[in-house]
């Protein structure tokens, strides 16, 4: 055995010896690591639907989440009843809109039912006297 | 009746030997924490001597073990192996660039400007030790410390040639398949990288 040799030998036997003297606590974190990392492997051959399975619960709490903000975004209350003007007062023209539309009396209702009245007098008074029709 | 015989005649087809997909799976699951049980901790002792760390080193491993698994699994075993030191290697470099970067970085921020080169150089190694007998463990523990600081202080290639060719035995087309390189480039490195080593190391080694 050469010279060179010896050398290579030599360094060899000193990697190995640390290989051997390695302490139990590192060998231990070796084995962990190797036990996650074929665990993470073998999880991720599994077809999708096997997968799923993970993100059920917290797909379920965020769409309870999303759920329940958008019925107290979207109740009655958090709207405004009543408008009110830039000034802070409130807009009385939207409460006499809201106050003279109940049922019958509605303006645009009154002129629906009697269109066709309308029609005639409106066509009446342009011919002349309505004896004339 | 003739719809039956024509089942049992399509049964017949699929009936082979060839064992299920799932039982393949399991077969070089297996195989492979085998293999990787017999080779971690020589990939992590290489790890750490590149990368000092030992923290660093165990996750540069891990990471290596995952994509190994994940994505040559079903690969030949023959093929693992420089399969294998291929990816390790690629993450030791990957970290080293980012050491870089972060250390380039970090000049521009407050605080203590310590080399960590520097640092880590025990001024105490050059003292004389006056105890009259040291065990032989202590002895081989700093000669090996002593080719680890040698072993850093080579360009890359270098040291993944002699650790690959020298501490893990492999031959040089299988160094060659690992550094995807030539095995004539295999050989060269590998021969610059003794010639260095023992102009640093010198006879006290």
């Amino acid at each position: 055995m050469n010279e060179r040799s010896q050398f290579e030998e030599r360094a060899r036997a000193l990697f190995h010896d640390s290989v051997d003297w390695m302490d139990y606590a590192l060998r231990s974190r070796l084995t962990q690591a190797r036990v996650a990392a074929l665990e993470a492997a073998s999880a991720g051959r599994r077809p999708w639907f096997a997968r799923l399975g993970v993100w059920t619960p917290a797909g379920g709490v965020t769409a309870a989440a999303v759920l329940g903000a958008f019925l107290w975004l979207g109740s009655p209350t958090s709207h405004q009843a009543v408008t009110v003007a830039a000034d802070g007062q409130t807009n009385l023209e939207d409460l006499d809109i809201v106050a003279s539309s109940d049922g019958n009396t509605d303006a645009m209702d009154m002129l629906q039912d009697d269109i066709e009245f309308y029609d005639w007098a409106d066509r009446t008074a342009g011919a002349g006297s309505p004896a004339s029709t | 009746m003739p719809a039956f015989a024509t089942l049992n005649r399509a049964f017949k087809v699929w009936d082979g030997p060839a064992p299920a997909p799932e039982e393949a799976v399991l077969e070089y699951t297996k195989e492979l924490e085998k293999f990787l049980a017999e080779i971690e901790r020589r990939a992590f002792r290489m790890a750490q001597v590149a990368l000092r760390d030992p923290d660093d080193a165990m996750d540069v491993v891990q990471d290596a073990m995952l994509k190994l698994a994940r994505n040559y699994a079903s690969r030949p075993s023959a093929e693992w192996r420089p399969l294998f030191y291929r990816i390790l290697e690629n993450g030791i470099r990957d970290l080293q660039r980012r050491r870089t970067v972060r250390k380039r970085f970090m000049v521009w921020l407050p605080g203590p400007k310590e080399d960590p080169e520097n640092q880590a150089q025990d001024p105490l190694e050059n003292v004389a030790d006056s105890s009259p007998a040291i065990p032989e463990t202590l002895m081989q523990g700093q000669a090996m410390e002593k080719l680890e600081t040698s072993l850093r202080a080579l360009p890359r290639r270098q040291r993944e040639a002699f650790m690959l060719r020298n501490f893990e035995g492999m031959d040089v087309a299988e160094t060659a398949a690992a550094m995807g390189c030539s095995e004539g480039s295999v050989k060269t490195h590998y021969s610059r990288a003794v010639h260095a080593l023992r102009e640093q190391l010198g006879e006290v080694w």
